[in-house]
Parts: C-alpha cells; structure tokens; sequence
C-alpha cells in the first residue's frame, strides 16, 4: 500500500512538474492568440530548409557512428582483443564528456595544426565532432547486441559454412534491431544537440529556435519549430519504439546466453590498432591539445580560469549530486513498477520517460520556461529547483533502463517467497529488491551525476539570474574570451568530469564486487 | 480428511486455457504428488493453492476454510499456513542462511528466534554452514536450506514445485528420503509436483495425473500403476 502511494506520488510528480509544461507550451503556441492554422503559417521557408539541413547532417552523424559503433562493438564485443575490459569502459569517455568541450578542443587542434579553423567551423566540423562523441553510444547498443546472440545459432553455422558467411548472414542479421536502435538514437540526438552547432557557428533547426527565443523573443515561433522536431522526434521513437524502450543496452552484467568471442590471432593486433587509434583521437588527443592551447601563454590563462570556474564548483557538483539522487529515485520507482505491472499505466511512464528524454534540450528548456514563469510558480522559476526539473527530466529515462533491466533479471519467486512467509511489501522493496540491484543503483547515479554535471542544452535555457554552474560559464564566456583562456575552462572542466569518472571507476570495483551476487 | 479442495477452477493465461473446471481434493497429512508433463498446469495448482494466482472462476478451500474465490483473494498466501519450495529454490542471494531463515521469523515477531534457527539448521545438519551466502553450498545444501526456511515458520502445507530438477540422480534420492521424512516428523500434508514417475513412485501417498489441465489418474502408487487409462500407459513408458 505504502510503495503504491509512493508511486502514483512519483508518477503525478513527474506528469506535473515536467511532462505538463511541454504540453502546455506546445498547446499555447499552436492555439494560444490566434488560430491553429495561422500559427502554422508562420513556418515560412527558411525553416523547412534548416529542417532540411538538420535531418542531412544528422543522418550522416547517425551512419557514421553506427558504422564506426559496429566495428568498435565487434572488436570489444565479439573478439578476443587485447586490453578489450580496458577499452570498453577508456571508449566510453567522449560520451560522458559535454559535447561543447570537445568542440573546443577539436577547435584547437586543427587551430594547432593548419593555424586555420574554418574549415572546422561548418557542417564538417560539427558531424565530426558529434560522430566522436556518439560513435560509443552506438557501440554500447551494437556491442551489447554482439554479447547477446546465441552461440549455438553461430556454432549451427560453423557446421556448414566458414566464420566470413556465419558473421554477415548469421550474426550481422540477428543484431539488426541494435543497429536500428542505434541509428535511430544517434539521429535524435544529433538533431537535437545544441552545443556544438551552435559553437562552430553552423545555423540548424536547434541554433535557430535559441535564437528566435534569446535573441527576437519570437516565442510563437520558437516553440512551433520545436514542435516541427519533437513531431519528428517521436516519429522515429515510435518506428522502433519497443526495442528502444527496452533499451536492454544499458545494464549493469548481464544473464544472458554465454557468449561467442572469436579468437584469431592474425586480427587480434589490427583490431588493437583501431582500438588504441580510436582512443587516441577521441580522448586522448582532445586532453592534449586543450592542454598545450592552454599552457601555451604560461599559467596564468589557467590560473584565471580556475579563478572564474571556482565560485561554480560547489554548485555544480551539489546540483548534480541531488539531481542524480533524485533521478535514481524516480528511475527506481519507475522501473521497479513497471517491471512489475503488466498494465498500461506502467509502460505508459515509460513512454513518458523516453518521449522528455528525446525532446531536445532546448526546447524542453523553453518549456520549462514558458511554463514556470507565472508569479504563482516564482518559486521554481527563480532558484535551483527549474534546474533540478530539467535534469530530472532529461536522465531518468537512462536511469529508469539501467535499474528496470536490472529488475528484470530477478527471478519473481524471490519475492514470492517473501510474501508467502508474510514480509510485508515495505520489507520486500527494503530488504530484497534493493540490495539486489544495488550495482544499477550505483551505476545509474555515476551516470545521472555526470550528465547532470555536463548538461548545457536545457540549463542555458533556464538558468535563473546570478546562477554559477560550470557549463553556463564557460559557455557563457568562451564567446568572448580569448582562445587559451576557453582552452584552460574546458580543460578544466574536462579534467574534472575526467577525474570523477575515474574515481567512480575505482569506486565501482569494491562495490560490485560486494554485490556479486546481484549480478553474478 | 480432505484438507485442500479446489472447485470447479479455471484459469487461462492470456487466451490460453490452463484448467477448465478442475474438482480435485487432497487428504490431509498425505504426500501428494501432481505428475504430468509441461504445460499439464501442476504448477498452476500450487501457485492457486499458495494464493500467488487468483484463478478466474472457482473455489479454494483449505483446512474448511474459504481462502479464494473465484477471482478474489480471501486469505492471503502468509495467512495460509503455507510453505513454498520454487524449482529455482528461490534463497535470497544476499542473505547468509543464517538470515534466509531467520528474515520470515523477524518479520512475525517470533521470540527466541536464534534458537528456533539453531533448531532448524541442526535437524537439517546445516549449522557449519549458517554464515555462508547461496552461493557457497552446494546443490544439495540449498535445497535444504529452502526446505528448512519454508518449515521454520510451522507450515501445515508444503508446496513443492519440482525442487530437484536440478539434481543429478544420487543426490536426488538421497533429499527424496529427506522429504519423505519430513512429513511425519513435522505433520505435514505435502504436495509435491514432477514430471518424473519414478520421482513419484518413491515418496508419493498418493498421485494425481494431469494432462493439458485435467486429470486423467488419482490414487494410490499401486493404483496408478495398474492404470488402464491410455495416457498413463504412454506416459509411464517412458
């Protein structure tokens, strides 16, 4: 009775506080002053052409890192590599890490290299740089898919045919939703992203409605050209809707069948090569470069970056910590109910979850905006409380999959047991449910902390007056600053995501080592 | 005595048709095997009985009392005086076997339960092993210890869902002697559901044969045995 409560407080929660305000915002600028029709005439040209612009560069961000996640998720994935436990988590990095950090860094290479940045600065450079950061989301999905296929399905072929034809007419087959799941992910969030569009100067559909938002308050049109890529948006969910839903890529272990690697020692250092190149260009390169631009006045650039981040520090880590919290425990509640439910209301969260987490951030942003900014909401429109909202609703989809996959893989009769010997339902959830996912717990904290720590997209949208969070900062000043000043904040900021995402790294190895046996 | 009896039960999962007015009893302090092949619905019966499932029609009663009808729960499954042993054991992970049997006695306020655990895990000859997690024993030890978590709490009815699956043939003879033994020594009615006759033949009072939901057999060993009925005939050949 007590965990009902909980949940339908969560869930009203949740409809109120961040699925209303989307709503609301999208009936107002279709309806709101003038008629349905007129409103939509309002989308002149330009926008379809930048429409048209954004889904090109965003399909090719989506082929390339699904072709590159392929190949990376088959080498850790699927063959006996070197040093493959290493890269799978070193590969991960670019993902963790805020795309405009790496935009930076990518800039001062080719500023280091060819003394000229143009060429960076176009379409080129934002679907090379969204392809470095989106290429480990494909191989997640992709490599996670390869763990997965039956090895008796492949041993079956090994019988009739050689490993070339059993690869591409067995295995390649039998991971057709990951590669679909992985287009189709990269796509919404490369036509959604924000950051790095709009740091190389390239106008698309996202730069566009921050503009006619910030710089024209064109509100109407804003938010109709949101709607025109939230339409699209929950198009391409829906087309491949359940496998994304599920996205049973992202847990922590896994039950599955055991696995087939392929052990040939004539591609085991060739596909080392690629590993160590891929590291080399995606994460290490990037730290370098921001390293030298950095140093190369002396230190004080540096030491006046960290003078101008450090009043952020402390807000930003606490934000994220209790932004993370709080998505832990909606992501718990959400999948430890929907596991559990066979009706509509549960999958119905869920769907809930993925269509805020897709929506890009800056038009969830303008929502929260548009929403919260009556005297009667003052509250959370002028403090912290709109920036915990919005991190709350762009990760608790991650975090809701992390911990409901891991759900999953509990027998039911460990809880049946419980309630034949009378354990009341509070002990259950106590007692049983949560130490046994307690590694998705964790993870899906790390997880939530770092994308909070990172998010831009939305918070630039809301942030309240006077707000010191590190991303806005250096977003904020990079425009204007000098180049080795930019250099040393992002150097700054990603030694700092860097450092947490070891730290947890090495945090993680006794923790589920303890917990073994929930995912053993 | 009948202690348990269902009534005209059916129950479908999804559109599927699992039992189509079954009437059955069983006697009390009797060890009741249900044999029948995959999909037959034994294990259906047991979650009915122990009240994890409601069925969408019919009658539950145990011990004269009405613990279900039809799709309404009257007496939840802790109120039963019910033990479950799952085919997959079902011992918390996390749990020493110390606390796997100790956790139903905590929740019920129950006094001295050190004691009543020390009881337990010596009749079973498991005290060595009382501090070591699942996943430290061997097959046998957990079938054990699932056996004595579920008589700790003083059950009239053992519900035993094929819990030696998992066995291989010697270590299953030697915990079929086990349980046989527990009925008399805790007076227990036990129901005991496999697919293996020869599993049945050893420890069962009485045996019911069940095909895609009904029952084609009910009595003795003996009775059973000698059998006309077709399916039995099949069914025993192999």
């Amino acid at each position: 009775m007590k965990n009902k409560l909980l949940y339908t407080i969560i869930y009203l929660s949740f409809i109120f506080l961040v699925v209303l305000p989307v709503v609301y915002t999208l009936i107002t600028a279709l309806f709101a002053d003038d008629s349905f029709v007129s409103n939509i005439g309002a989308l002149k040209s330009d926008t379809f052409l930048l429409l048209a612009k954004s889904i090109v560069i965003a399909f090719l961000i989506a082929i390339f890192s699904t072709f590159f996640g392929t190949v990376l998720g088959f080498l850790l994935y699927k063959m006996k590599t070197y040093f493959r436990g290493f890269f799978k988590v070193a590969l991960l990095i670019p993902l963790f890490i805020s795309p405009y950090i790496l935009a930076v860094a990518w800039k001062d290479l080719f500023y280091l290299i060819f003394g000229d940045v143009s060429f960076l600065s176009s379409n080129f450079g934002v679907i090379l740089v969204l392809t470095t950061i989106f290429t480990p989301l494909s191989m997640l999905i992709i490599g996670g898919a390869f763990s997965n296929v039956n090895v008796q399905l492949e041993e079956a072929g090994f019988v009739i045919t050689n490993r070339r034809s059993v690869i591409l007419k067995i295995t390649i087959p039998l991971i057709k939703h990951a590669l679909i799941s992985s287009f189709v992910l990269v796509f919404i969030f490369s036509i959604s992203e924000f950051s790095v569009p709009a740091f190389f100067g390239v106008k698309v559909l996202t730069t566009e409605i921050f503009t006619q938002f910030s710089a024209f308050y064109n509100y109407s049109l804003a938010i109709l050209q949101s709607a025109l890529l939230i339409f699209i948006c929950i198009i391409l969910l829906f087309s491949e809707g359940k496998h994304i839903a599920d996205a049973s890529f992202l847990s922590v272990g896994s039950k599955g069948m055991k696995n087939q690697s392929y052990d040939i020692k004539r591609w085991n250092n060739t596909g080392l090569t690629i590993l160590v190149v891929w590291f080399l260009i995606t994460v290490v390169l990037p730290f370098v470069v921001l390293f030298i631009q950095s140093f190369k006045e002396g230190a004080s650039k540096f030491i006046q970056a960290f003078e101008l981040l450090l009043p952020t520090f402390g807000s930003s880590i606490g934000l994220a910590f209790l932004g993370a919290l709080i998505i832990v425990f909606v992501g718990f509640t959400a999948a430890f109910f929907s596991a559990r439910q066979s009706g509509k209301k549960g999958s119905f969260f869920d769907w809930l979850l993925l269509i805020i987490f897709a929506i890009p951030s800056t038009i969830f942003g303008i929502s929260l905006i548009k929403f919260y900014n009556q005297p009667m909401l003052d509250l959370i429109y002028s403090s912290y409380m709109i920036i915990i909202i919005a991190y709350v609703g762009k990760f608790s989809f991650i975090s809701s999959k992390l911990i409901g996959n891991a759900i999953r893989q509990i027998p039911k009769s460990l809880e049946e047991v419980a309630i034949i010997q009378g354990i009341s339902s509070y002990k259950r959830l106590i007692s049983i449910w949560i130490p046994l996912v307690m590694p998705s717990l964790f993870i899906s904290f790390v997880i939530s902390f770092i994308f909070s720590l990172g998010e831009l997209g939305t918070t630039i949208m809301i942030y309240p007056p006077g707000t010191e969070i590190m991303p806005i900062k250096v977003f904020t000043i990079m425009a204007n600053a000098p180049q080795s000043l930019t250099s040393s904040m992002t150097l700054i900021v990603f030694s700092i995501t860097l450092l947490i995402i070891i730290s947890f790294y090495f945090m993680m190895k006794p923790f589920i080592k303890k917990y073994h046996y929930a995912i053993d | 005595m009948q202690l348990i009896e269902l009534k005209n039960i059916k129950h479908h999962y999804d559109k599927i048709s699992v039992l189509d007015d079954l009437t059955l009893h069983m006697e009390d302090n009797q060890l009741t095997c249900l044999l029948g092949s995959s999909g037959s619905g034994k294990t259906t019966i047991l979650r009915l009985i122990a009240g994890l499932e409601t069925p969408q029609k019919g009658q539950i009663i145990i011990d004269n009392q009405i613990v279900t009808k039809n799709n309404q729960i009257i007496i939840p499954p802790q109120d039963r005086s019910i033990g479950f042993i799952f085919q997959d054991l079902a011992l918390w992970p996390h749990f020493t076997v110390y606390n796997n049997i100790a956790f139903g006695l905590k929740e019920r306020n129950e006094n001295n339960i050190q004691d009543t655990v020390f009881e337990i895990l010596d009749f079973f000859d498991l005290r060595d092993h009382a501090e070591k997690y699942p996943h430290q024993l061997s097959g046998g030890q957990k079938q054990l210890v699932a056996i004595a978590r579920s008589l700790v709490l003083k059950p009239n009815i053992l519900l035993m869902d094929e819990p030696l699956a998992s066995l291989d043939v010697k270590l299953k003879r030697k915990i079929l002697k086990h349980i046989k033994s527990l009925k008399e020594h805790f007076d227990l009615t036990i129901i005991y559901v496999t697919h293996d006759h020869k599993e049945a033949f050893e420890i069962a009072d009485n045996i019911l044969v069940l095909n895609e939901g009904e029952i084609e057999e009910m009595g003795t060993v003996e009775q059973v045995k000698r059998s006309k009925n077709k399916f039995i005939n099949y069914f025993l050949e192999y």
